[in-house]
């Protein structure tokens, strides 16, 4: 392999914040380069129906968006790399990024590896995934049309997968670790009429049940501890999101949570890397708030880049 | 080369042969297999010489998803002089896919 040019940024993670810094930095004419593990969108493109992302009044699905933001940026010059990052040296210069199709140059990196759902921690579950372990009820909940599945969250988006699951399963219950939801008002009314919808409140999935499939699994009451079992054939596990930022521990400043701590400026602790949409910290990630992540990184990099670096 | 959506005849065709063929069991509605599809685009490039690249759309022919024992998709398989070698649930990256595929061959 002949030796690589040296970017002037690097986009890892090709998202809505990735695509989009490699869109203003294709066309402030900084030579680009997205890495990106599989295709274009990250969680987005998991998303079938996005109706708060403005000037799509139809709605638009995630992942043609996603498949858009990447040509868009692709026709200022942009390109892409279906690479996965295994170690980087950050302050490096020019910056080293390794990765599964070899080795990187780049004098400034946004990093966009956003986040991804968060997992029970329980023996085995990786291995049920598609045996009847499933995190997102839009793209597996078609697999249980008339079974019984269960829904690990109290949040907004285990009631989303409650009312979105309730209308393809015969019976949906709903396991929450305390004794009442989380979710934002909006989502109460629906659950309560909903009629095949069942609560199981103050209890948190003890252990997951199985032969080559699920069948069930194990409820652990918060207050009296008491464990009984429930049979089921899936379970959509909705308790939040962690950030993907295991490349970047020991370089970048995380908060508690994992996340890269970065303002608004999308600045982090080390001169020339930018955290970019839901991998940053912030009170709101959404696509709109990702994709002005990408472009104010972009507007910080070629100040940095300005300053001589 | 792109990879190229089989039918149960095309399939037992090309299983036939002395190319192992992998193949992709997707479906049009699932949207983890949408995601696959561009690296597996650039798979089907690379090991176009070496390999059968295809793809089978499960809710077109579900015997030989049955056959294969899928159960989630996507899923690959890959098949040496008409028998199943392998299988891979989701793989997460291209990377993944490569080493699948490498794995599988060597067996």
């Amino acid at each position: 392999m002949g030796e690589r040019p040296v970017y002037d940024m690097i986009v890892v993670g090709g998202g809505p914040a990735g695509y989009t810094a490699a869109l203003y930095a294709a066309r402030a004419g900084l030579t680009t380069l997205v890495l990106e593990k599989l295709s274009a969108g990250g969680q987005m493109a998991l998303t079938e129906q996005i109706d708060n992302y403005p000037g799509f009044e139809e709605g638009i699905d995630g992942f043609t968006l996603a498949e858009q933001m990447q040509r868009q940026a692709e026709t200022f010059g942009a390109a892409t790399e279906y690479a996965e990052v295994e170690r980087l040296d950050l302050t490096a210069s020019p910056k080293v990024l390794h990765t599964s199709e070899g080795v990187f140059y780049a004098r400034t990196v946004a990093f966009a590896t956003g986040a991804n759902p968060r997992e029970l921690g329980l023996p085995d579950e990786a291995a049920l995934v598609g045996r009847g372990v499933a995190y997102c009820a839009a793209c597996d909940g078609m697999r249980y049309k008339d079974k019984t599945v269960v829904v690990v969250g109290g949040g907004n988006s285990a009631a989303a997968d409650a009312l979105i699951l309730s209308r393809i399963a015969k019976k949906v219950i709903l396991v929450h670790r305390r004794d009442a939801l989380r979710a934002t008002k909006v989502y109460h009314e629906p659950l309560m009429k909903t009629q095949n919808l069942e609560f199981r409140w103050n209890s948190t999935v003890s252990a997951l049940l199985h032969g080559e499939e699920l069948t069930g699994v194990r409820l652990k009451d918060t207050v009296t501890g008491a464990e009984t079992d429930l049979a089921c054939d899936a379970v959509f596990v909705s308790i939040g999101r962690k950030p993907a930022t295991e490349l970047v521990e020991g370089q970048l400043e995380l908060d508690r949570s994992g996340y890269i701590m970065a303002d608004e400026t999308t600045r982090t602790n080390i001169p020339g890397v930018f955290a970019v949409g839901d991998v940053r910290t912030k009170p709101l990630r959404q696509v709109v708030t990702a994709v002005a992540d990408g472009a104010v990184a972009v507007h910080m990099a070629e100040e940095y880049l300005a300053g001589g670096a | 080369m792109a990879a190229i959506n089989l039918n149960l005849e095309q399939f037992n065709e090309m299983a036939a042969g002395t190319k192992p063929v992998l193949v992709d069991f997707w479906a049009p509605w699932c949207g983890h297999c949408r995601r696959l599809a561009p690296a597996y685009e650039q798979i089907a490039d690379k090991y176009g010489e070496e390999l059968v690249v295809a793809k089978v759309n499960v809710d077109e022919v579900p015997q030989l998803a049955k056959d294969a024992k899928v159960t989630s998709i996507p899923t690959l398989v890959l098949y040496k002089e008409g028998k199943m070698v392998d299988s891979v649930v989701g793989p997460g990256s291209k990377a993944a896919i490569e080493q699948f595929i490498q794995g599988a061959l060597a067996k």
